[in-house]
């Protein structure tokens, strides 16, 4: 059956790796002249519990398999917000279960939306641990978990499995060891390469290196009330934009774009579509903007172009409020919280080669309806889609908008109005940010009861980790042996 | 000077080339892993055969490649003829050349690799098939036709029947047409004979003619015939192997092409392969399948199939449904006069294709390009003009040209020039000349 025993090993060497990027957070502490202890005793809390797990499990073998793989990915996450919450708690900044919970798991979900009601009022050395679990849910816990765990002697090809059930198989190396280093060589690089343009930009070093480590994870954490809507440069806000489109983009791309294998970058259906889409959307979206008057083409363009790869990479960063400009262009963006970024990116969502996938498959529908005998394949990248995968991925998109139906049920009940409603769970299960309703792009989470904010933090959990792998613990057949 | 020729694998087109090749007077050794297909080749043709693994030393050896003027690695197994000419190469032989299966072998730059480890030339036979074929498709009104001087000199064939203005009608009549001054009737095929037409030839109903003319003039000929041009869009193709995948490859830029194949693992990979074509699984055999996917509205109709019976019945119940253009697939020598005759528009014959490939890498040098036609044993030869003999010292009433021959065209620079008794070459010209078999001495005297 399930060997508990393993997991336990990786989930001490995770809490490690959580300790260990915490003590940054420190140093800001010390640096602004705050406590330090809140964050202190987290990162050392989170060590010893660690240490005791590893060594009390290291004498067990290494036997992962499908089942594990799934256990571990959803587990890794209930350990980390469980962890990460403590330097709220402990610092008393955010009080109450529900609400550290929430602000922990919209981090680490890379969602982007938050209870706090004056951001710029708390503690440096908080902010700065908030933005670090946006950059560790990042790239997702399996490539960070992948670059370290071989060194442990641990295989990681079923985490992958289990993170990524879509039909991309691009390999950047045929180790995924390597494969992994290298996309967070990536990762790594572009973060420092937003940071210093950040920096060369206007913002002061802390509030750099915070936006640059949420720009990259496309989580949205700012650390100013009117987020990037603080900065009036046109430099910071297309940087912004730039680094915003690349971590939206799958993180092979960009790899083999590095290396100059642009053949490579050209061939993929999904980075076409994406780049395409933004372009046309923002094209779309110019028009009203520039219609509501006072603002130069550059200025509304700029807006414009903004808000959709803030939505579509669900990165959620704001310049502006897209719900100002009436109900069609509220309703546009509304739609664009269940686009997605790329497979392969640290965007949450659907993603667009599901989009791509459904679109050409049922495009191609038409053509087998009029020729019954007819064999038509659906190619994506130069490579035919089976069946097997295109049932898994409209079964997907029919779940992604199922729970989506019926997690705004909840929160109706709970007594909020339905453009709320839908906007809170559409924004938390694609992990955008901003929403509709009460929770626009101005507004916060706050007012929302405990309950309501546990289960928004469950459905951004759902979301980050592609639905299939949550639901799948509730499953019998995980649990039976046959 | 004997020219010692070694072919390796004695299957249909070792066999064909065989043929072809010792017609010429070439001493040929043939290699074959079979002992029973080899004594069916000696008692056939006067060839020497050798048992045995053509990748062996041994049996290379025992081929005496080392006084070989030219290796042809032709089996069914494409590592086979590689490793063949390779070693051939390397053991002394002169000319090495492969038939490869693998397409992206023939790339320029790919087949440089080739040429590099010393094999001189690859041929696909299939991938020559489907180029005939495009060719037949861009130029659909006619039967067969021949590119001479990359294109400057084109020669058609074409089936007449009775309602053609053209029958009944005698050579030195057609002439007063005004357009006959740049088109010539050159050869004409009636009851599987080949006519070298003079001007008291009376043209007859089926009779199977040959026009020469220059690429601008060959749309006239439509204007003679008493035909319009048809473009073609629709091609409908039956068969899945790599030819038909091949020859749909070449099409589907151009044209919309509907593929029609019966194994469906097969077609599902022939679907991935195409960009733009229709790959549609069902039994080609099975009219109403083929008339439910627009079989009416094709206006050709490629009948690839391995089996050349398939082939020809499904090319005349295209032809019944009112296809405009048929090419069927004929593997089989025996089918060749008769589909003709019974009303198939066009032929392809994998082997005649490639053989004539491979003889005009032979006779590099002496002749410039040759060409056959399906079931005769005529050809078109190309010869260049190079040398100061007496060819063009006079005009060519005086050359004593044998009967079984003809100069059907010449290509003087740019110019195409359709000669008549009192032309005289020069040098530096080209000669097409349409020759009978026996022809070939004499004009090897002439042009040498």
């Amino acid at each position: 059956m399930i060997h508990f025993k393993a997991i336990g090993k990786i989930m001490g060497a995770l809490l490690v790796l959580i300790a260990l990027l915490m003590l940054p957070g420190i140093g800001f502490s010390i640096h602004y002249g705050e406590d330090p202890w809140p964050v202190l005793t987290s990162s050392v809390i989170a060590m010893i519990i660690g240490v005791v797990l590893f060594l009390s499990f290291s004498k067990q073998d290494q036997n992962i398999r499908k089942r594990e793989g799934y256990l571990i990915v959803a587990i890794s996450w209930l350990f980390m917000a469980g962890f990460g919450m403590l330097p709220y708690i402990l610092s008393k900044e955010i009080t109450g279960f529900a609400d550290a919970l929430f602000e922990t798991m919209s981090g680490l979900t890379t969602t982007g939306a938050s209870i706090l009601t004056d951001i710029e009022a708390m503690p440096k050395g908080l902010l700065f641990w908030r933005s670090m679990t946006q950059w560790i849910g990042g790239l997702g816990i399996i490539v960070l978990t992948v670059a370290i765990f071989p060194l442990l002697g641990i295989g990681g090809i079923e985490l992958f499995v289990a993170e990524s059930p879509g039909p991309t198989s691009d390999k950047v190396h045929p180790r995924i060891s390597e494969t992994a280093k290298r996309l967070w060589y990536v990762y790594v690089g572009l973060t420092i390469a937003a940071m210093l343009l950040y920096w060369a930009g206007g913002m002061t070093f802390f509030d750099a290196i915070n936006h640059a480590l949420t720009t990259l994870a496309t989580g949205g954490f700012s650390t100013k009330n009117n987020s990037l809507a603080f900065y009036d440069s046109a430099f910071i806000q297309y940087t912004a934009i730039f680094f915003m489109f690349l971590a939206g983009t799958n993180f092979t791309v960009i790899y083999f774009g590095l290396v100059g294998k642009f053949k490579i970058v050209l061939q993929s259906d999904e980075f076409k579509t994406y780049a395409f889409s933004l372009i046309a959307i923002a094209l779309v979206l110019y028009y009203p903007i520039m219609a509501s008057g006072g603002v130069s083409n550059e200025l509304a363009f700029r807006k414009s172009l903004f808000q959709v790869v803030s939505i579509i990479t669900t990165t959620g960063f704001v310049t502006d409020d897209y719900t100002q400009y009436g109900e069609g262009v509220t309703f546009i963006c509304f739609m664009l919280l269940f686009i997605g970024g790329s497979a392969g990116s640290t965007a949450g969502g659907i993603k667009f080669v599901r989009h791509l996938t459904f679109i050409k498959n049922s495009w191609l529908e038409f053509k087998r309806l009029v020729h019954p005998r007819a064999i038509v394949p659906l190619m994506i990248n130069g490579d035919r889609v089976t069946g097997r995968i295109i049932t898994h991925i409209m079964n997907f998109l029919l779940i992604y908008l199922l729970t989506f139906v019926m997690g705004s049920l909840v929160l109706s009940i709970m007594g909020y109005d339905l453009m709320t409603s839908f906007g809170a769970v559409a924004t938390s299960l694609g992990n955008v940010g901003p929403g509709i309703g009460k929770v626009g792009p101005v507004d916060n989470f706050a007012f929302f009861s405990p309950g309501a904010k546990i289960f928004l933090s469950l459905i951004m959990l759902l979301g980050r980790l592609e639905l299939f792998t949550i639901l799948i613990l509730f499953t019998p057949f995980f649990w039976r042996a046959n | 000077m004997g020219m010692n020729i070694v072919i390796a694998g004695a299957g249909d087109m070792g066999y064909h080339l065989a043929t072809q090749l010792s017609y010429d007077n070439k001493d040929i050794i043939l290699i074959d892993t079979d002992r029973e297909v080899l004594d069916y080749v000696s008692s056939k043709l006067d060839v020497l055969t050798v048992q045995g693994d053509a990748t062996s030393f041994e049996v290379l050896q025992r081929a005496n490649v080392e006084n070989a003027s030219m290796v042809l690695a032709v089996t069914t197994s494409e590592k086979t003829n590689i490793v063949t000419a390779l070693l051939a190469k390397q053991l002394g032989a002169k000319r090495v050349m492969a038939r490869v299966r693998n397409h992206s072998y023939l790339e320029a730059d790919n087949l440089a690799y080739f040429n590099n480890l010393g094999i001189d030339n690859l041929i696909s036979p299939t991938m020559l098939c489907s180029r005939e074929i495009y060719n037949m498709i861009e130029n659909s009104s006619f039967t067969e036709i021949f590119d001479f001087g990359g294109g400057k000199l084109n020669i058609v064939g074409v089936t007449l029947d009775q309602s053609n203005p053209l029958v009944n009608q005698r050579i030195m009549d057609t002439k007063s047409n005004p357009i006959f001054e740049d088109i010539r009737i050159i050869a004409i095929l009636r009851d599987q004979k080949t006519i070298i037409p003079r001007g008291s030839t009376i043209i007859r109903n089926m009779d199977h003619v040959f026009f020469v003319s220059n690429k601008k003039n060959t749309e006239n000929i439509l204007e003679i015939l008493g035909q319009k041009k048809v473009e073609v869009k629709n091609i409908m193709i039956i068969g899945g192997d790599d030819m038909a995948l091949t020859t749909a490859l070449r099409l589907e830029g151009k044209y919309r092409v509907t593929l029609v194949n019966k194994d469906k693992e097969r077609c599902k990979w022939l679907a991935e392969n195409l960009k733009n074509s229709l790959v549609i699984n069902g039994d080609y055999k099975n009219i109403e399948l083929l008339i439910e996917e627009g079989l009416e509205q094709m206006d050709a109709f490629l009948a690839l199939t391995e089996s050349s019976e398939t082939n020809i019945i499904t090319s005349l119940s295209a032809k019944n449904h009112g296809v405009y253009k048929t090419i069927a697939h004929v593997d089989t020598r025996e089918y060749i006069h008769i589909s003709h005759s019974i009303g198939v528009d066009s032929l392809i014959n994998k082997k005649l294709v490639a053989a004539n490939e491979i003889s005009r890498y032979l006779k590099k040098g002496s002749v410039d390009a040759v060409s056959g036609i399906y079931g005769v044993d005529a050809e078109f030869i190309q010869y260049s003009i190079c040398k100061n003999n007496r060819v063009i010292k006079n005009p060519l009433r005086d050359l004593h040209f044998p009967d079984s021959a003809i100069i059907a065209g010449v290509i003087r620079g740019e110019e195409v020039l359709i000669p008549d008794g009192d032309f005289q070459l020069a040098l530096n010209d080209k000669a097409i000349v349409f020759a009978l078999p026996d022809a070939k001495t004499a004009l090897e005297k002439i042009f040498h």
